[in-house]
């Protein structure tokens, strides 16, 4: 290649690094239902792959597989809402009973009084507190409000993930065929071998953590049946097991959120129970609510997850250093946020892959 | 009825170039019209121009070739000895199916040529897609290396 050619080139690449800089933010949500398809496909591309063996028809496998996880979390969600429907519900009138004003005093005069001065007047007097209560029972019917007016966005970006990826998985074969043929002959083989990497690396690490998700979430149910037993009642524990379960797909930050809605759960069944206010952990450390045996019963979980479910099934999967994982946790957290931080590690392990074969490539360009 | 009769009975399409390529070689021996469909659906094919490298010498190796037109050489770079001179119907670089051993030789395109290339993660997703169908190219390939191996032997006795 003279150098013309190569300033020709150079200047080309860099014009349509210009136009896709420029042309990307309105390609964004499109390239992210896309990326969302694609892991769809990759979660779901090995059982398509499996039925069509015995159904001896893609596009019924792909049905049958849609069909069946659409019908699941439809029922899931239903369910669920329904049931915290009727939580809320519980808990307004809970509100609204006059007993339960005075037991919300009593409650604030004896943490006021177990507590030093300095931190006891930070604590709000009972009347107060109703206050505080009824306003964030208000933002709560808000946020739900807000997201019901924005239900019709996330209903079409739904309906359009779930096009790409009935889509993908019918043609992927041959979408990978047209791909590779782009590849020039010099590089097929490496090109090859790199889309094959990329695909075992993701749907390893998609597969480890789904599964990895599930036994936090069936850990998480057997930790909170427990606590009932010795008196927490927590209602709706399956669903705060699967949120658990679900909150776990983001590292680190995940088991934390896992918590919040069964520490909320209790608060909302215990307010006015004096037993579960003076209740003790261990019958020594103060536990009101049963919060900390909560929080206990998470880390409980979490180390279980982390020691030794987490590391046999996703295992070396992305094969990155922890602190390459937190470096990259935070880049995703910063730039996306919560989606970033849940995409973060499988983007990583991708981008390791291209580099080592670009490494391998350079290095041994002599053989290609 | 004629027409219906043509349109129900007539003969399977034959005159798909890279259906042809792949029944004739031993290595899809016996499999039934659907299962060369399906594998054929899975294989690349490629152009390369005369002189052009297929593959070179102590390259990463991933699969095999079946050569639809034109000519390729087989030859050792360093040593110049040539090992095999192809042609139309002819396959090469099986044994990159079953281990990931580099390349123990070159491969030039002596022609302009049109190759068939079936790669290992090709018969890895068969394998998971169709087990039946990957064990029988499986048994194939044995069979191939396998004659390939009492060739040798013969040689080498011969030799001795």
């Amino acid at each position: 290649m003279d150098s013309v050619q190569k300033i020709y080139r150079l200047l080309l690449l860099i014009i349509i690094g210009g136009l896709a800089w420029n042309i990307l933010p309105f390609l964004a949500s499109i390239i992210g239902m896309l990326i969302f398809a694609f892991l769809f496909t990759t979660i779901f591309l090995q059982g398509v792959d499996r039925l069509e063996r015995y159904t001896k028809s893609r596009g019924l496998g792909v049905f049958l597989i849609l069909t069946s996880v659409i019908s699941i979390g439809v029922v899931f969600f239903g369910s669920f809402v329904s049931n915290l429907g009727s939580q809320i519900k519980l808990f307004t009138q809970k509100l609204q009973k006059e007993d339960f004003a005075l037991s919300l005093e009593n409650l604030s005069g004896k943490i006021r009084d177990s507590l030093p001065d300095f931190l006891g007047n930070m604590i709000p007097e009972g009347d107060k507190m109703i206050v505080i209560a009824k306003n964030s029972l208000v933002n709560v019917f808000q946020s739900i409000l807000t997201l019901i007016g924005s239900a019709g966005g996330f209903l079409f970006i739904a309906v359009m993930v779930l096009i790409f990826t009935i889509i993908l998985l019918i043609e992927y074969h041959d979408f990978k065929r047209s791909l590779v043929r782009f590849i020039p002959n010099k590089y097929l083989e490496v090109g090859l071998r790199m889309i094959y990497n990329i695909e075992q690396q993701i749907s390893k690490y998609l597969r480890g953590q789904i599964l990895a998700a599930s036994s936090v979430a069936v850990l998480s149910v057997i930790g909170l049946f427990i606590l009932n037993q010795l008196g927490a009642n927590i209602t709706l524990i399956v669903f705060i097991g699967i949120i658990a379960g679900l909150a776990n797909l983001i590292p680190m930050v995940g088991p934390f959120i896992g918590m919040i809605p069964a520490i909320l759960i209790a608060l909302m069944n215990n307010i006015g129970n004096d037993a579960a206010l003076t209740h003790q952990l261990f019958g020594a450390v103060p536990s009101p609510f049963y919060i900390l045996d909560i929080v206990l019963m998470f880390i409980i979980v979490q180390q279980i997850d982390n020691n030794f479910i987490t590391p046999v099934l996703v295992g070396e999967s992305v094969g990155l250093h922890p602190m390459a994982v937190m470096i990259v946790l935070l880049i995703g957290g910063t730039l996306i946020g919560p989606l970033g931080m849940l995409f973060a590690i499988p983007a990583a392990g991708v981008l390791k892959v291209v580099i080592s074969e670009i490494v391998f490539v350079t290095k041994n360009s002599h053989l290609l | 009825m004629k027409a219906l009769y043509k349109n129900f009975f007539r003969k399977k399409d034959n005159s798909n170039p890279v259906l042809q390529a792949l029944g004739n070689i031993p290595i899809f021996e016996n499999l039934t019209d659907s299962e060369l469909n399906d594998v054929a659906r899975l294989t690349h094919e490629r152009t390369y121009k005369l002189d052009e490298h297929v593959f070179k010498k102590l390259a990463p190796a991933e699969g095999m070739y079946v050569i639809m037109n034109g000519a390729v050489k087989i030859n050792d770079p360093d040593s110049g000895t040539t090992f095999a001179s192809l042609e139309s119907g002819d396959f090469f670089g099986e044994l990159a199916l079953l281990d990931e051993e580099p390349r123990s030789a070159s491969a030039v395109a002596t022609q302009p040529s049109t190759l068939i290339g079936f790669f290992r993660t090709d018969l890895l997703t068969l394998m998971k897609r169709s087990p039946e169908l990957g064990n029988k190219i499986l048994l194939n390939l044995s069979r191939v290396l396998g004659e390939r191996l009492r060739r040798t032997n013969q040689e080498l006795a011969k030799i001795n």
